[in-house]
């Protein structure tokens, strides 16, 4: 099954600032534009630093810049929260767990979904 | 709109040159990813078949569009033809789907907007993708050869005409 993102869309955001690869590094305070190239071609992904300096740079939050990744954690967190929320459910039922199992529960049916 | 929304498609266009190879990637109509012109001039047909294999690696396209060349009015050279047929089967064995338009079939969506000539062409496209209008060729003189940044836009007409053609088609359902 193809998923439909890219783990991320600098490549298209940068092309269409006009800026070069080598601009960005500068930007980014990088010697050579290497490492954004592996960013580019998804060999890599950045740090929270990096991925904090393109949201200044593109003015764009990271889940619009990095639709993919950012589906992929989505995806991953809210199956965590639904097994934690049955888990938790299953345990006990006084006020404080079901206080948790209702937040888990709003995680496990919320997010960005594009 | 009146059929069931689609989900989000991406398709790789291709459009070989002597030069090389222009190409545009998109997601739905008015979202490119990518584009460019890969220069294989002197490289075998094998390398420039590589290169596009690379890009379906890379974007993971649901859909590769390139010019139908047995089509009525089509001019391609042998080369070309056979490139194309080896590009395709390239992305047959990636498991992606191979759509071919006609040139002619690209004018006729085209003359909606009161574009005949490629120039004209690529005019509607850069004023409908804004990112492509700092590579939009100056108007060809007859004695001047065609810029090679002529086939981004041949790519990204072969792309607009496919997307164009599958709106039409859920607007109908």
């Amino acid at each position: 099954m193809r998923t439909h993102h890219l783990p991320n869309y600098l490549r298209a955001h940068r092309k269409r600032s006009g800026l070069s690869q080598d601009d960005i590094a500068y930007l980014l305070g990088h010697r050579t534009a290497a490492h954004l190239s592996r960013f580019e071609r998804f060999r890599r992904s950045p740090g929270f630093r990096l991925a904090l300096a393109l949201w200044v740079i593109f003015q764009l939050p990271p889940h619009e810049l990095f639709r993919g990744e950012y589906h992929k954690v989505e995806r991953v967190i809210r199956q965590r929260a639904k097994r934690l929320a049955t888990r938790l459910a299953a345990k006990s039922q006084d006020e404080r767990t079901l206080r948790k199992v209702a937040f888990l529960n709003k995680i496990g049916s919320r997010g960005h979904s594009r | 709109m009146k059929g069931k929304r689609h989900n989000t498609r991406r398709v790789l266009s291709v459009d070989p040159t002597s030069r090389g190879l222009g190409y545009m990637v998109m997601e739905e109509e008015r979202t490119p990813v990518d584009w460019g012109v890969k220069v294989t001039r002197g490289k075998t047909k094998s390398a420039t078949v590589a290169t596009v294999a690379e890009l379906i690696r890379l974007y993971r396209p649901h859909v590769l569009i390139s010019e139908d060349c047995n089509a009525k009015g089509s001019r391609r050279c042998e080369r070309i033809r056979r490139l194309l047929d080896g590009i395709r089967d390239a992305a047959a064995k990636d498991g992606v789907r191979s759509v071919k338009i006609s040139t002619r079939r690209v004018k006729e969506t085209f003359t909606s907007f009161h574009a005949n000539t490629k120039h004209q062409i690529a005019r509607v496209i850069a004023a409908q993708l804004p990112e492509l209008a700092p590579r939009l060729p100056r108007y060809r003189k007859p004695w001047m050869s065609e810029d090679y940044r002529t086939a981004i836009f041949d790519a990204a007409a072969f792309a607009l005409t496919y997307f164009y053609a599958r709106s039409r088609q859920y607007n109908s359902v």
